[in-house]
């Protein structure tokens, strides 16, 4: 078996984990980061992709929270985790958020004014930016349709940084914070999974790893670290600590936003290599409307989702779309590391009022796109009906039920919630997990609740907050 | 794949370019296997299941041929049952998704 030594071992390298990595070696910490997916060079794969799916997303990107009905998520699992497969939208956290979760969850120093410096602080590093020029048609249609039906809309800036022609490079956590904390020394070990977290009494002496080799060959590694920053992401971090025999109110709590889908028809073409960037803010934030990945076999599987014949407009896939409805549910659900089993199983219950809500998104999210010229519409409901005119919008509202709607999600987060309320949280107002000298968790799994957008920018200004805190205490 | 789940994803695929098929089926297979566990119990429990009854359905001879199994799995698509639902809808999005982007890109 192998050993290695470091002064920081942070597991995982997504959002929170290449935050961490960078702070900590720049402060001059050792830092080794593993992640369990592999290096795959940013510009070798189309965004959203199939061999995207394939190389970047966790289990091909086929995984469901299960419940009555059951919800789709997806997950990177790759060197900079879900920063390199998501839209790169950047949203800092809203701050009666801020406000609100100070408050209910009593975690210190979490104001709005202190997540906007370390908020500024991040976005010095990144670039973060609005498209330059007109919007692509898929993203014009959200911001005409709002505009001529009276309801708020914005361009979402993304970290996104673009050349003389207008082409955009997403500023994932390969291209940003992880070379800048390898020029600070640190070292990254793709390809290792972490089996279990080492502990002694009420300290974490280090992990026992899994580590793959590109030509081949697995073998065992041991990591010893004076500290250890868990940053997998809302699924994984609960189930690495419940592998490792900590559970005190780990995994429960778990939130995301349900999402309903509608594929809409135009008589013109639309765009299909990204993402739209505008967003109807309207009903914010409870409910959120926006643009989805509209590849062909995107739209295929949106048009589908109805359950009615879809030929005649697969053939006319060029003029498609795929929109969202997203909501904050009352709802939540659980992680459960399952004994000899490499994936917990996920679960979510919703709320008789989270479907209310999903049917009133839907059916604004068509009017608003009969408002901007669609002409056809396919809803992830199950027997539809297809939409063609306002007045048959009414005939979702019983169609959205546990048996037809066909929901996903791409926010998962509260998995191990931060704050001083020992009730509500399993880690400390900076991450710390409750009962353990030098184990922190530094992931959207702290966010007390789902934030209603995209939680990318919370997690990284909550991440450099708590590090500088780990530096600051140590 | 199981043999059932095979048949499921033959009978699906739409196109009868021999290669695209082969390249279909190739990534289900692997998302199959890649599935979390819990799920893939359960899918592989269903086509265990649902393998049988479709069997036991041919030999009544209310399942004949390929056209058969698709109004079959048309059937379960509005099965009351969630499960069976979800894993028609399952089949169906990854057939769906694999077939047009690999279509798509021999066509590019």
């Amino acid at each position: 078996m192998a050993r290695l030594e470091t002064d920081v071992l942070v597991i995982g390298s997504g959002a929170g984990g290449a935050v961490t990595a960078a702070r900590l070696a720049r402060a001059g910490r050792r830092v080794t980061v593993v992640e369990e997916g592999p290096w795959v060079d940013a510009d070798a794969l189309e965004p959203f992709s199939l061999e995207e799916m394939v190389a970047k997303y966790r289990h091909h990107g086929l995984a469901a929270a299960l419940g009555n009905p059951a919800i789709a998520y997806a997950e990177g699992r790759c060197v900079g985790g879900s920063t390199e497969i998501n839209s790169g939208l950047y949203h800092r956290l809203p701050d009666y958020l801020a406000d609100e979760w100070e408050r209910v969850y009593q975690i210190d120093e979490f104001s709005p004014d202190v997540l906007a410096r370390y908020a500024e602080q991040v976005e010095s590093e990144l670039t973060v930016s609005t498209v330059p020029g007109a919007p692509p048609p898929s993203s014009a249609a959200l911001e005409r349709g709002a505009t001529k039906l009276g309801w708020r809309n914005v361009e979402f800036a993304r970290v996104f940084s673009y050349d003389a022609q207008g082409r955009g490079t997403k500023q994932t956590m390969s291209r940003t914070m992880l070379p800048k904390a390898v020029a600070a020394g640190a070292e990254i070990l793709p390809d290792c999974r972490v089996l279990k977290l080492i502990r002694s009494g009420d300290r974490v002496l280090g992990a026992e790893c899994r580590r793959e080799h590109p030509g081949g060959g697995v073998e065992r590694l041991t990591i010893t670290a004076d500290h250890v920053f868990v940053c997998g992401g809302a699924v994984q971090s609960p189930a690495l600590l419940q592998r490792s025999g900590i559970r005190s109110g780990i995994g429960a709590g778990l939130k995301l936003h349900p999402t309903i889908k509608i594929a809409a028809r135009f008589t013109h073409p639309v765009d299909h290599g990204d993402v739209p960037m505008h967003r109807v803010t309207e009903f914010s934030p409870n409910l959120t409307i926006g643009g989805s990945a509209s590849r062909k076999g995107h739209v295929a599987m949106a048009l589908a989702d109805a359950g009615v014949p879809f030929d005649d407009a697969l053939a006319d896939w060029d003029n498609i779309s795929v929109y969202y409805a997203a909501i904050r549910s009352e709802g939540s659900g659980r992680i459960i590391a399952v004994p000899g089993l490499r994936s917990p199983l996920v679960t979510y219950k919703l709320t008789d009022a989270d479907l209310s809500r999903l049917a009133r998104g839907l059916v604004h999210l068509g009017e608003l796109l009969l408002a901007a010229g669609a002409t056809e519409l396919y809803p992830s409901i199950l027997g539809g009906p297809v939409v063609r005119r306002v007045d048959e919008l009414g005939a979702w509202w019983d169609g959205v039920t546990r048996t037809g709607a066909n929901l996903m999600t791409v926010h998962l987060t509260s998995t191990i919630r931060m704050g001083e309320d020992r009730r509500r949280s399993a880690a400390d107002s900076y991450g710390r997990v409750r009962g353990y000298r030098n184990l922190h968790v530094n992931d959207g799994s702290l966010l007390p609740d789902a934030p209603g957008v995209n939680p990318q920018a919370a997690i990284m200004a909550i991440a450099a907050r708590n590090s500088d805190r780990f530096l600051a205490d140590a | 794949m199981l043999q059932f789940e095979r048949e499921v994803v033959g009978v699906l695929i739409e196109s009868p370019d021999q290669p695209l098929r082969s390249s279909v089926e190739a990534f289900v297979d692997g998302s199959l296997k890649d599935m979390p566990e819990p799920i893939r119990a359960g899918v592989v429990a269903e086509s265990i299941l649902l393998g049988g009854y479709a069997a036991a359905l041919r030999k009544l001879g209310r399942i004949r041929g390929d056209r058969g199994l698709v109004e079959r799995l048309d059937a379960w698509e509005t099965s009351p049952v969630g499960v069976v639902r979800q894993y028609v809808r399952m089949m169906r999005s990854l057939v769906l998704f694999a077939e047009n982007e690999l279509a798509s890109e021999g066509a590019a």
